[in-house]
């Protein structure tokens, strides 16, 4: 665990994935560094604290947080629709800090699409290579480009308001990648869909960045979608990174509680007392070789849960009962009961056992690979 | 009360209202056709009032004086009130509470207060330097004082109800500050802007007291030869004026609808 | 990364406008003045101006022909209290007092009329409600003397509803319903109703039903649910449609001067009459000076009911 924790210590010094640079199609996504990146609204509302974050090009990088978090302002920062208070931006390793949005080669997609209702899908996929003096042939065969790669090409003529939640958005995304920016934003594009367009348009984003190899900056509050489609993730809270590293990275080895419930965590216990052989929680000894902590955590799917009478008492086997079973199909997913007012969550794989009853007395097996100790 | 003897009572209120509303409105435009020179009892159909008043020349003066009045006030306010509702919108987070004081003032003033505050200024102003003597000119200035606030407020209304992050895609997509105003928010406004032309004009059309008091001798509206006309009694003559200004008002009030939900009529996608 | 060989490239990017700690949002005060200033100079110019320069003439002297001069004085403020060279009369305050008067009489009917009628169309479907809003707006649009004409017409003696009234006794045979007292609340009504139901509309429009909801689950009666759920959250509305009713219904001219007999004269028929036959500039502007107070308070208080109605611009239009 050394190493991997002298990997994400600091945001600056994670090393960032970039297998999928060599695929780009010509030419790859600009690198973006911020230093020092503040932002406070009021006397009272600091939004940032000092962001220090180094994102590679061609890297598809995720935001995530709760809402007020500080993720969206630092897009905006980046985008150049808001001025940082204190600190820099890079991007391509120029400083564009003082550089106004319509000067950044920064294209975004935002929330509620913006796309202008005047104009129908031609246009507004055209507006920002008009603004910038493009002649019209050049546009309308870019445009044209464009709509075919984003599957759109037969919308083009429609108006704005003809237009059904997911074709709104494969739209701004065409108007944003036609201008073909060093770097693409998305903040939370795909919030308003309903569930299966979106996992539909997360693997389909996650396909156009790697054909593209330019730098996506995803916002977003959802931890799967940031865990499918992104190459690393920076989980911001408070106005401050928690941790910055790819979503395995952040799921099996979060460095803090606040990371550890964002991913989804549940089962959290303090550490009462550690030594070399192992370390005491309220409801047990966990015994194994673990870094030093305060809290650990027991993954849910690395825990076995047997009959009662079917396991031998022995190490890392602790007795309850069953509190709750929530059956999801591939998986049951039990609430146990320790004693002590303590609960634990198993999910067990479901390979055609019965499944236990909830009252039944069971047995639960924690595997060391399992668990995780980290600072709070 | 039972909740349908309530709804009942309230739909019967409601065309009680309705009937209040248009029956004046109706009255004149049906003496306007009396057979006989009665505003009290009608007699028969009849369109003599209105041969009259085309024959005429003082009423057809008045009648082009009201025109150029209310299409040159409109127009100036219209470029005016846009660009102040345009202001009000893109600094609405400044500290610009003197500039609503500033709107309202005219929309809540008595008009009588307008009209004789600019009628006493501007008659002590020609009396000094003979400028701004009494006429169509003082009149237009006046119209136009009272019709910005009602543009900017609508203008100022339009934008509000935008999504504000168009304005940022516009910044995001290369659009420097004069290709914002002129592929982004003038083709956005066009109906507002157009409606607000029509507000305009209906507002001046709608107004006497102000007019009243800072027209001249050579500029006398259709209002103020109505005004002059009925201190002798309301006549069949009158009632046919009326009626035409009345039409003439629902016309613009239809034209001013359909702008503004000319964007809302359009059939909409099933998501 | 090597930063510097990139810094050298896009060298076009790498302008540092600033390097103050603390950097500031550009100033866009040059904008704000070119696109605000038109209106703002049209308005203070041949508005507040021209309004101030009234004030001034209710504080000087009358000369020949009704137009003022110096010295400053109090005269037209004592003359308006009833003080002229005959010793003190009534006339003046009486006016004063009946504009008042006529004002709340009308306001408060407006009010009555006005409120369920927005409820109303907030519940009607949604379709619907533009169209409705603007079937009570468009009688407003026309003519303020065409709509007077239109209940001279109607109040007339002779016409059927003022037939109707003497044959009930309520009038004298022969007579009409105009001039009146009545015909000018009449008026009054009519003019104004539109600026009650906009405001009324525009707080309907938000109301929180779960509020009523739960006044119905404690079993509050229709009276009670009404005083504790419904008037507290309307009330933003109605105090702004009580401004733009009564400051305007105060100041009236046209409806007194058309509908109302001498004896029904208000402060707006006084004011006027000082600027034309009687020519007494400084005591019509001492007039004006209530009005323009009035006016002053009541946009305070508008002031506030937008801020509560969270936007300025539903209040109106």
């Amino acid at each position: 665990m050394t190493g991997q924790s002298t990997a994400t210590a600091s945001a600056v010094a994670a090393e960032p994935t970039t297998q999928h640079q060599d695929q780009a199609s010509g030419r790859s996504g600009s690198s973006i560094e911020l230093h020092g990146v503040t932002k406070q609204f009021a006397a009272d509302s600091i939004a940032l604290r000092g962001i220090n974050l180094k994102i590679s090009g061609g890297e598809f990088f995720t935001l995530l947080g709760p809402s007020g978090c500080g993720k969206t302002t630092l897009l905006r920062i980046i985008a150049g629709l808001e001025n940082a208070s204190d600190g820099e931006v890079e991007i391509g390793g120029a400083s564009v800090t003082d550089v106004p949005a319509h000067k950044r080669n920064v294209n975004t997609v935002f929330q509620s699409y913006a796309l202008f209702n005047h104009l129908d899908v031609r246009e507004n996929i055209g507006f920002g290579l008009k603004m910038r003096g493009m002649d019209k042939a050049e546009i309308s065969k870019r445009v044209t480009e464009t709509a075919e790669f984003i599957k759109i090409g037969n919308l083009l003529g429609r108006r704005v308001d003809q237009l059904s939640g997911g074709q709104r958005q494969r739209v701004a995304l065409a108007r944003a990648l036609v201008n073909e920016p060093d770097v693409l934003l998305l903040d939370e594009p795909l919030s308003a869909l309903d569930a299966g367009l979106r996992s539909e348009l997360q693997l389909e984003l996650s396909r156009i960045q790697r054909r593209l190899g330019m730098t996506f900056i995803f916002v977003t509050h959802d931890q799967q979608e940031a865990m499918v489609m992104s190459d690393r993730v920076a989980v911001l809270n408070d106005g401050r990174i928690q941790q910055v590293g790819p979503p395995q990275q952040l799921y099996e080895h979060p460095e803090n509680l606040f990371v550890a419930r964002f991913m989804g965590h549940q089962n959290l216990y303090e550490v009462r007392q550690q030594d070399e052989s192992g370390l005491d929680t309220c409801f047990g000894r966990l015994v194994g070789e673990f870094e030093r902590g305060t809290h650990v955590l027991i993954r849910p799917e690395t825990m076995t849960v047997v009959r009662e009478d079917d396991v031998n008492a022995g190490p890392n086997v602790f007795a309850a009962v069953v509190r709750e079973r929530v059956y999801r199909g591939h998986v049951a997913e039990y609430t146990l009961d320790l004693g002590n007012d303590t609960e634990i969550v198993a999910t067990c794989n479901n390979v055609g056992e019965p499944m236990f009853d909830v009252g039944t007395r069971v047995a639960v097996k924690v595997q060391t690979s399992g668990v995780v100790t980290f600072h709070a | 009360m039972s909740s349908r003897g309530f709804h009942r009572g309230m739909r019967a209120f409601w065309y009680v209202m309705l009937f209040f509303l248009y029956a004046p409105l109706a009255v004149v435009a049906l003496y306007s056709f009396n057979s006989i020179n009665s505003s009290a009892v009608f007699a028969g159909v009849s369109l003599r009032w209105y041969a009259q008043l085309f024959s005429d020349e003082t009423i057809l003066n008045a009648f082009y004086n009201s025109l150029t009045l209310a299409i040159t006030s409109s127009i100036i306010a219209t470029v005016i009130g846009t660009l102040l509702g345009y202001g009000m919108y893109t600094y609405r987070n400044r500290r610009l509470g003197w500039l609503i004081w500033l709107v309202y003032l005219p929309i809540v003033m008595p008009d009588i207060v307008y009209g004789i505050s600019q009628m006493s200024f501007f008659t002590s102003i020609s009396n000094a330097t003979g400028l701004f003597q009494l006429g169509l000119g003082t009149m237009v200035i006046a119209h136009v004082s009272f019709q910005v606030p009602f543009v900017a407020l609508l203008i100022y209304s339009r934008l509000v109800g935008l999504d504000a992050m168009l304005f940022e895609a516009c910044h995001d997509l290369y659009a420097k500050g004069w290709q914002r105003a002129w592929y982004f928010i003038l083709p956005t406004l066009r109906p507002a802007i157009v409606s607000s032309f029509f507000l305009a004009f209906t507002l001046s059309i709608d107004d006497f007291v102000i007019s009243f008091f800072t027209s001249g001798p050579e500029s006398v509206t259709l209002p103020i030869f109505i005004w002059s006309a009925i201190k002798k009694g309301v006549t069949p003559e009158v009632n046919a004026i009326a009626t035409l200004m009345i039409g003439a008002v629902f016309a613009a009030a239809v034209i001013a609808l359909a702008f503004q939900y000319v964007r809302a009529a359009r059939p909409r996608a099933a998501d | 990364m090597p930063r510097t060989q990139d810094a050298r490239t896009q060298g076009a990017f790498a302008t540092r406008a600033s390097e103050s700690p603390k950097r500031r949002e550009p100033s866009h005060f040059g904008h704000l003045m070119a696109v605000i200033s038109p209106g703002v100079i049209w308005i203070v110019v041949f508005l507040v101006l021209p309004s101030a320069y009234l004030m001034t003439i209710a504080f000087m002297t009358n000369g020949t022909y009704g137009l003022p001069r110096m010295p400053l004085t109090l005269e037209a403020f004592k003359e308006l209290a009833g003080f002229g060279f005959l010793g003190w009369s009534p006339g003046n305050l009486y006016t004063l007092i009946r504009s008042i008067w006529q004002t709340v009489l009308s306001t408060s009917l407006v009010i009555v009329m006005a409120y369920p009628i927005a409820y109303y169309i907030t519940r009607a479907p949604a379709r619907m409600r533009p169209l409705m809003l603007l079937a009570v707006v468009v009688p407003s649009w026309t003519n303020q003397v065409i709509r007077a004409i239109g209940w001279m017409n109607i109040l007339s003696p002779g016409s059927p509803v003022s037939d109707l009234a003497a044959s009930m006794g309520l009038i004298p045979a022969q007579m009409g319903l105009f001039p009146s007292k009545f015909a000018v609340v009449v008026g009054l009504v009519y003019n104004f109703m539109p600026f009650m139901v906009l405001p009324l509309y525009a707080v309907f429009e938000k109301l929180d039903y779960a509020q009523i909801d739960a006044a119905r689950d404690l079993r509050a009666g229709p009276i009670r649910t009404f005083i504790h759920a419904v008037l507290p959250q309307t009330l933003p509305g109605l105090l702004a449609g009580t401004v733009l009713v009564s400051i305007p219904a105060f100041g009236m001219y046209v409806i007194p001067e058309l509908l109302g007999g001498g004896k029904s004269m208000m402060l707006g028929n006084l004011v006027a009459r000082q600027f034309a036959a009687a020519s007494n500039w400084p005591l019509g502007a001492a007039g004006a000076l209530i009005m323009i107070i009035a006016t002053l308070l009541g946009l305070l208080v508008l002031r506030r009911m937008g801020k509560k109605l969270g936007g300025d611009s539903q209040v109106v239009l």
